[in-house]
């Protein structure tokens, strides 16, 4: 038997061929016709499973309807199965489960009768529960022809797809005003006066004024030169910086507990939404166990993607290792949204260097709020509960020396922060 | 699907459902069938019917094995010693439940255990069972109609049957 392109005689072909076949010839040997009676069905499906062998190999193409998700999102996984020579008939295959990822059908598996069905049905929905690059597919997809005679199986490695999660942004919104810093150009209004678009008093001529400001109703009424003033506008320089050195909690997707990496960067995803649909600014870095990887500030929804991208990109470390290293450079007057569990004294003096350098900065504490209460052991539970008190004692030690920290609750966790370090940017106290 | 490209399938084969599970019933039930047949035409009983049901339940959890055809020498073997009639209507009965055997082990081989059966599918399996027992009941009934003549050998019949014979192996041969 040769294999016509990588086509294969299965069991059942050589059941009815050796089983028919030994059946007709002890009907002939022994003079027993009865026995050809029962020869007669195998001997058919071996006959019909051999006058329609496939000769080529089906031409199997795989493909995704998108290569990046938001969390929660589902896309199909689609198989075309092109058959030349029209003497494949049925189609089955198999898309192993990907981690953080359901199938429906549950099973990954789907079947059709090519000719009849078509390859349409040869789809398997994706949906990804957790943030994360992950590699999907390739589906293996078996062949059959008539009565199963021969099979071909097909699962190039090629196929395979990249699919790349980005965190699911919690519901986050900040009504206060925005923080100053020394950038004059955005869609932020600043309290200083300035050459802006938005609207502040009409008051006397100074020189240096330009003539085109020139407010000539109320100069013709008083007599004397009057102009319109503006607000400058004001252009936010954000740094998110997220710490990814250590991972604590349960982590169970979209759908479940969100462990401390996940709140994290899901809150991560959230602020810098919020920034950048404002129109402000935004870079990112990554403190993680490989290393620091940076993304220089820059605004629009691009720009966004690629910080999405790289929250995606973030991986989990295996063990609970702070060595407190610090970003060489971050923005001049930049405002600093550092992301942390907090878990080790090294992430609160990392927030209070920041500081010392002059910058704003503000602490979001992303330390899920039942780890406690998760632990599956009494004695975990209460030793948890021992380090909780004493990360509490940090973190108040931290706030007296002028660190804004807050708990990560969504929409408006920063009002109140922001709010107060627009006042004392106003007063002049910047940090 | 063999374990080789279907690493699970052991697994996976507790999980069959819908048609696939019904086809797994009938790889089981098939073989019974045909030895109660055997049964009622027999002269003489062969006690391998223990044998055979736990061939046939390998057969169900593993349709792409070779257990398959120790099934079918069973129960062709089991006929030859037991049943000296003929041309009892019974090889029918067999023949049927030997297509029935093969044709639901065959098609539970091509899918996964899990995956839903398409009506295209199903109707495409039946129609070719069909014509085959439908084959095999011609068959019956051109030996019923030889076995109560008598008829003379013929030198010149035999060589063109066995030049035949000999011509359909080769083409199987080249075709698989």
């Amino acid at each position: 038997m040769t294999d016509a392109e990588g086509w294969r005689p299965t069991p059942a072909h050589l059941r009815a061929v050796v089983g028919g076949g030994s059946l007709a010839v002890a009907a002939v040997m022994a003079r027993r016709p009865d026995l050809l009676v029962l020869a007669v069905p195998l001997l058919g499906a071996a006959v019909m499973a051999a006058a329609r062998r496939p000769e080529q190999a089906p031409v199997v193409t795989q493909s995704i309807d998108h290569g990046v998700l938001r969390e929660g999102d589902a896309t199909t996984w689609r198989i075309a199965v092109a058959d030349p020579e029209g003497r494949v008939e049925d189609v089955a295959a198999l898309l192993d489960e990907a981690a953080w990822t359901d199938r429906q059908p549950a099973t990954g598996q789907v079947a059709v009768a090519l000719h009849a069905d078509g390859d349409e049905a040869l789809a398997i929905a994706i949906r990804s529960s957790h943030w994360g690059r992950r590699r999907v597919g390739p589906a293996v997809v078996v062949a059959s022809s008539a009565w199963a005679g021969f099979r071909w199986v097909g699962r190039d490695e090629a196929d395979a797809r990249l699919l790349v999660t980005l965190p699911q942004p919690s519901p986050f919104d900040a009504v206060a005003p925005p923080v100053r810093t020394p950038g004059l150009v955005g869609l932020n209004r600043s309290p200083r006066g300035g050459s802006g678009t938005e609207f502040a008093s009409v008051r006397p001529f100074q020189p240096g004024d330009r003539l085109r400001r020139v407010h000539w109703p109320q100069s013709l009424r008083t007599g004397t030169l009057h102009v319109t003033s503006t607000w400058a506008d004001q252009d936010r320089h954000v740094v998110l910086m997220v710490d990814a050195l250590t991972d604590v909690g349960v982590s169970g997707g979209i759908d479940g507990r969100a462990s401390s990496l996940d709140v994290s960067v899901r809150a991560t995803s959230s602020v810098a939404e919020y920034f950048i649909s404002h129109g402000d600014r935004v870079g990112l870095v990554v403190l993680s166990a490989r290393g620091v990887r940076r993304l220089a500030a820059a605004a629009g929804h691009r720009h966004l993607r690629r910080v999405l991208e790289v929250l995606a990109s973030i991986e989990r470390s295996s063990s609970l290792v702070d060595d407190g290293r610090m970003p060489r450079v971050l923005g001049e007057g930049a405002l600093v949204v550092l992301l942390s569990p907090l878990l080790s004294p090294a992430s609160l003096q990392r927030a209070a260097t920041i500081a010392d350098r002059g910058l704003q900065v503000l602490v979001i504490d992303c330390l899920p709020e039942q780890i406690a209460e998760w632990a599956d052991e009494p004695l975990i539970g209460m030793t948890w509960r021992i380090e909780l008190l004493k990360r509490e004692r940090e973190l108040g030690r931290a706030r007296a020396a002028g660190v804004a920290v807050v708990p990560w609750h969504g929409p408006g966790s920063l009002d109140a922060v922001l709010r107060d370090a627009h006042h004392s940017a106003g007063r002049g106290r910047h940090r | 699907m063999s374990d080789q490209f279907w690493p699970e399938s052991w697994r996976l084969g507790t999980r069959a459902r819908g048609v696939g599970l019904l086809l797994r019933l009938l790889v089981v039930l098939a073989p019974a069938a045909a030895l109660g047949c055997t049964r009622l035409a027999a002269d003489s009983i062969l006690a391998i019917e223990v044998v055979v049901i736990a061939a046939a339940a390998l057969v169900a959890i593993a349709p792409d094995s070779h257990v398959g055809l120790v099934v079918v020498a069973l129960v062709g073997a089991n006929w030859w010693a037991s049943v000296g009639d003929l041309a009892t209507p019974w090889s029918i009965g067999v023949a049927a439940s030997l297509a029935v055997f093969h044709a639901s082990a065959a098609a539970a081989s091509v899918v996964p255990p899990s995956a839903v059966w398409t009506r295209a599918m199903c109707r495409r399996w039946l129609q070719r069972c069909s014509v085959v027992v439908c084959g095999s009941a011609a068959t019956w009934g051109v030996v019923a109609a030889v076995h109560d003549q008598r008829v003379a050998g013929a030198q010149l019949l035999v060589a063109a049957a066995l030049v035949v014979a000999a011509s359909g192996a080769l083409w199987m041969r080249g075709a698989s």
